[in-house]
């Protein structure tokens, strides 16, 4: 085609954008992504019956505020990515603190339990179940994040469907965390981690087929 | 002012719903590109144009992606660069891989962008159809056939607009009239 017609084309379809075109798209799909795997995992798997009680606990709080400390960086980094000339920020020292501090939870823990006890409080009742479970929570967010990403401009597809799915995964982990009941550090660390990894890396897989334009 | 003002104002004003100006952008940067996807399209079977029209495309697209606080050219490589090495990944070759940063220095958009500019100032002073004709055939890459089609003139006439518009320009190049 001639490439003065083609610009008439496109300028005949015109519309003025929105400055925070970016923004507003994430938001919305997370808010729906979100707002889904809650449903699902109430559907699913029901809500802690001792929730009221978990709350009180420090260790319903550091399940949630890792998973955060975990989420908040993925999503900004991917929000980043989300333009042709978006660079992700150094994101390997966000994500090493909170493993750091849980690590060090973690040794606490490990020094106040005898170590008969140990092998218990790593696994739980639920270890195998976990990694799993978080997984399929993070699949409503991912699908929200593609689609948000049908209107971005990602050049770097792996990276972004890494993050997207890093993102997908803590806050998917979070929304586990009303329903799991293990008040370790160790568990947490341990498969709570493994879920995030399992969603990052499907989402490295995925982001170059799934994030083309 | 730059010429990365002058692309980054247009877009801006696109944005806003100014569909004139974001015309005026498309015209202005799809020289630049076809010229970016030229020096890299050596083998491999790719047509610059073709490129060139699919990121003119993928522009207008994407351009809620734009950030106003960043410069234009930068994003406009970022997604021009992408177009190419998708191309080469659907042929199943390796494509030529620079940093954005190369891409800038090398293009030189800058002179490329304003020597568009003064042509088109110098277009300006000759009469429309011949400006018109030079604007077809020598920049948009029309053949004198197409142009004489599409603006409803004979060929003889496209051909007699583009030589005495060349002349035109030669005089006032010159220093004359």
């Amino acid at each position: 085609m001639d490439t003065e017609n083609l610009i008439l084309q496109l300028g005949a379809d015109f519309e003025p954008t929105d400055s925070r075109f970016v923004a507003r798209r994430l938001f919305v799909a997370l808010a729906v992504g979100l707002g889904s795997a809650l449903v699902l995992l109430l559907v699913w798997q029901g809500l802690n019956p001792d929730l009221a009680n978990a709350m009180k606990h420090r260790f319903f709080w550091m399940k949630a505020g890792y998973c955060l400390a975990l989420g908040a960086p993925a999503v900004m980094s991917v929000a980043r990515l989300a333009r042709p000339d978006g660079k992700a920020p150094p994101i390997v020292t966000s994500f090493a603190a909170p493993v750091v501090l849980i690590a060090g939870i973690c040794a606490v823990e490990l020094f106040l339990t005898p170590s008969s006890q140990w092998l218990e409080m790593w696994l739980g009742h639920s270890w195998s179940a976990c990694p799993w479970k978080v997984l399929a929570l993070s699949v409503p967010i991912f699908i929200g994040l593609l689609w948000a990403f049908r209107a971005f401009a990602p050049t770097q597809l792996r990276l972004a469907g890494a993050l997207a799915g890093m993102s997908a995964g803590a806050l998917g982990a979070m929304v586990y965390g009303l329903h799991c009941p293990e008040p370790s550090a160790l568990f947490l660390l341990t498969w709570y981690s493994l879920g995030i990894v399992l969603t990052t890396a499907f989402g490295a897989l995925l982001g170059p087929r799934l994030l083309r334009w | 002012m730059t010429s990365e003002d002058d692309l980054k104002m247009l877009m801006i004003e696109g944005l806003r719903g100014d569909g004139r100006a974001h015309e005026e952008l498309l015209r202005a940067i799809a020289p630049i590109l076809t010229a970016y996807f030229r020096r890299r399209c050596g083998s491999g079977g790719l047509e610059p144009e073709d490129l060139m029209q699919e990121t003119l495309i993928a522009i207008h697209e994407k351009r809620a992606t734009f950030d106003t606080s960043r410069p234009f050219t930068v994003w406009m490589f970022a997604i021009a660069r992408y177009k190419l090495i998708d191309a080469y990944r659907k042929r199943k070759r390796s494509p030529p891989t620079e940093e954005l940063s190369d891409i800038l220095a090398v293009e030189g958009f800058e002179s490329a962008v304003s020597a568009r500019m003064d042509v088109d100032r110098l277009l300006g002073f000759l009469p429309s159809k011949q400006s018109d004709a030079l604007r077809k055939t020598k920049i948009a890459g029309l053949s004198v056939a197409e142009h004489a089609e599409t603006s409803g003139l004979s060929e003889s006439d496209v051909k007699i607009s583009v030589h005495r518009g060349l002349k035109g320009l030669a005089a006032r190049l010159r220093g004359e009239n």
